[in-house]
């Protein structure tokens, strides 16, 4: 019997008990459905914790800490060497695929940035003047040179900056316009003060020249970028001690790589060195895991409602082989091989399977689209009454286009399957007695 | 062997063991069946007569002996070459004509052709000279439960000789019809061998026997008389 004769003999075949055919499949139905609108929640989830990139710092960075850092959380320890010395921080620019290292260093001191009579905020950064571009630091205005109290700022910096005689909170507009205030060209003053060997506080009051802004990152907006030099010099002021960098180490180093599908494999070898290291990639990474997890579950759960659906199929097919069984008889009086009856029952089973999945799939992609209108709406309807617009719409429920077919050839293969047993039971049958039964 | 001996038997035996006791349904049978003869198996009931028919038409397989068909032993055939077997040389007719309800009178003639891998258009072809032949040419696309008996079992010799076969089967073909529509069907068996066609029927009805050339009497499983039709 060829494939097509098959077709045409399973068709026939589902048409006569078509009511009992068409119930069996809702279950497919509701399985496939089942499994399409939850792996579309779960996509839908993943794409709006992940779908902005580069909201989690720049994708050729590894961020390093002390391997003191990791064991503080109690994570076993990683080995004694694994401090950020300078010899240690030269040996790691110097590695394979690493394209730059700097020292990262906050200047460790409390601080008042002044700029007139104005206050502002900033992260006080120290880094090697030397990695600025490697670092990826696009100034949008001003050059991106630091040192000699020369600093970069980020993005949102000028907006921090309050007058502490108006209401509090209230941001600056220069000269009333609209404008935020630009501070490229700017002399800040940084003011640190701390008690004297007597007593009393003093003060000491440095001059940072804007030389630079950078665009705008979603990390680094509030940075205020200076040469590492200069960052020590505050905090060993403050501290009244310079630190000992070759004894005990910076607290933190960016490493820049040079190829970005690289990054992983020196992070990991990083960490085998007993330092605590994170990126943006390594941190996509866990999530994308904890989304395929979630996926993982929720299509277990479809699998669930098709596995007793594949149970239903299994019924209706021995109910109808039992129905039919001198119609097996007959099949294999006139010369059906064992192969051939196998072969339309379980392709019977197996077409219930498919089109089953087929319904399930368009019946699952519209209820995806329902429950997205419905929670688009919902959300609009929030933002609009805390006063926000939205900026994008977020899709609550995507439909990843492996998922409609994946979806109908797992209904096939579970119908194929649950056709096996009956049809092994079919091909059993003795012609003889088949012929004979009532 | 004989030039035109098509089937021979040698010491079948089919026991059939039910709890503790044995059933002799065929207990050490010879026969001969010569080409294009129509002869007929005769005897009371459970003398093994369906028994020995299922195994000429390799639905079944001896306990003991061996069934030689043109020249190859089908007693030692497995499940796969006795299917082919049934395929290529045998046309069975049934007693309760065992038409497939929901099929047309055309597809159930022409069922037996899918399993030989016939094209589409072949199968019609062939269907629709078989049922013109036995005379259904106006009732091709009625269903089984719209034809009578008599039709419905000439729908079921047409059916059989769908894959021409070398041996038609009949067992107890005319046992649910009617006298009139039994002697319809006898004649139409007498003209398919009157073509040739070897033809091997059961029956109890000595009306039947009346129409075939040599009737063989069984008794307990064995071969007691064979008569030679009075020509
Ligand atoms: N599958 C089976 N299992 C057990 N016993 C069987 C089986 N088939 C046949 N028999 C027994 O074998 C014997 C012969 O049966 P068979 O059907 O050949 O008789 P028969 O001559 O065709 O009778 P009838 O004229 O009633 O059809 C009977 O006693 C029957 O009960
Ligand atoms: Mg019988």
């Amino acid at each position: 019997m060829n494939f097509r004769d098959l077709l045409r003999v399973v068709w026939s075949n589902l048409n006569r008990m078509r009511g009992r055919a068409i119930m069996t499949a809702l279950g497919v139905v509701i399985g496939t459905a089942a499994i399409v609108v939850l792996i579309a929640l779960a996509s839908g989830l993943q794409e709006s914790a992940t779908g902005d990139a580069t909201a989690f710092g720049p994708v050729n960075q590894i961020t390093l800490l002390p391997g003191a850092f990791f064991r503080a959380f109690g994570a076993p320890s990683g080995g004694d060497e694994s401090v950020l010395t300078p010899d240690i921080i030269k040996e790691i620019g110097r590695r394979e695929g690493v394209t730059a290292i700097t020292p990262k260093e906050q200047v460790a001191a409390p601080t008042t940035i002044k700029l007139n009579r104005l206050v502002g905020s900033g992260t006080l950064t120290g880094i090697d003047p030397l990695v600025v571009r490697d670092m990826g630091l696009e100034v949008e205005r001003g050059a991106d040179i630091l040192g000699n109290w020369t600093v970069i700022v980020g993005a949102k910096v000028g907006e921090s900056f309050v007058d502490p005689r108006e209401r509090s909170g209230t941001q600056v507009q220069r000269n009333g316009s609209e404008e935020p205030l630009d501070l490229l060209g700017q002399t800040l003053s940084v003011s640190i003060t701390k008690l004297g060997d007597d007593g009393k506080p003093i003060t000491r009051t440095v001059r940072l020249r804007v030389g630079g802004v950078l665009e705008e990152t979603g990390s680094d907006d509030y940075a205020i970028y200076m040469a590492l030099a200069d960052a020590e010099d505050l905090t060993s002021w403050y501290s009244g001690q310079r630190p000992d960098r070759r004894n005990d180490g910076y607290s933190q180093a960016v490493v820049v790589v040079d190829d970005t599908q690289q990054l992983l494999p020196i992070q990991r070898e990083l960490e085998d060195d007993g330092f605590f290291a994170f990126s943006a990639q390594s941190t996509l990474q866990q999530i994308n895991i904890l989304f395929a997890v979630i996926q993982a579950v929720f299509g277990g759960i479809g699998a669930i409602a098709l596995l007793v659906a594949a149970i239903g199929i299994a019924n209706t097919m021995i109910m109808s082989i039992l129905e039919r069984t001198r119609e097996i008889g007959l099949m294999k009086a006139v010369g059906a091989t064992n192969r051939d009856v196998m072969s339309i029952f379980i392709a019977e089973a197996g077409a219930i399977g498919f089109f089953g999945g087929i319904a399930g799939v368009l019946f699952g992609i519209g209820a995806a689209k329902v429950i997205d209108v419905i929670a688009q709406a919902y959300i609009n309807a929030q933002l609009a009454s805390s006063g926000s617009t939205s900026s994008d719409p977020i899709s609550i429920a995507i439909i990843p286009i492996w998922l409609p077919i994946f979806a109908i050839v797992f209904s096939l293969i579970i119908g194929l399957a649950s056709g096996i047993y009956p049809a092994l039971r079919a091909v059993q049958l003795d012609p003889v007695n088949a012929l004979k039964y009532e | 062997m004989a030039p035109d001996t098509l089937i021979r038997i040698q010491g079948i035996k089919r026991h059939f063991i039910l709890g503790d006791s044995v059933v002799k349904a065929l207990d050490g049978v010879d026969l001969d069946i010569e080409q294009g003869e129509m002869m007929c198996l005769m005897g009371p009931s459970g003398s093994g007569k369906s028994t020995l028919m299922n195994l000429l038409g390799g639905l079944d397989t001896p306990d003991e002996g061996t069934i030689v068909v043109g020249g190859r032993d089908i007693s030692a055939l497995d499940e796969n070459e006795l299917a082919l077997y049934r395929r290529q040389m045998v046309g069975f007719v049934f007693q309760s004509f065992n038409l497939i309800p929901t099929m047309t009178a055309l597809e159930n003639v022409s069922f037996p052709l899918i399993f030989s891998g016939t094209a589409p258009a072949e199968r019609k072809a062939r269907g629709e000279e078989l049922l013109d032949m036995v005379g259904l040419a106006d009732r091709m696309d009625h269903k089984p439960t719209e034809l009578s008996g008599g039709q419905q079992q000439r729908v079921a010799m047409a059916r059989a000789l769908a894959n021409d076969p070398q041996i038609l089967l009949g067992d107890e073909p005319t046992g649910n019809l009617d006298s009139k529509t039994g002697v319809e069907v006898m004649e139409m068996l007498r003209k398919l061998n009157e073509q040739g066609q070897t033809i091997v029927l059961v029956t109890h009805d000595p009306r039947v026997s009346q129409y075939t050339t040599r009737s063989i009497h069984m008794l307990d499983g064995r071969i007691i008389e064979e008569e030679l039709a009075p020509l």
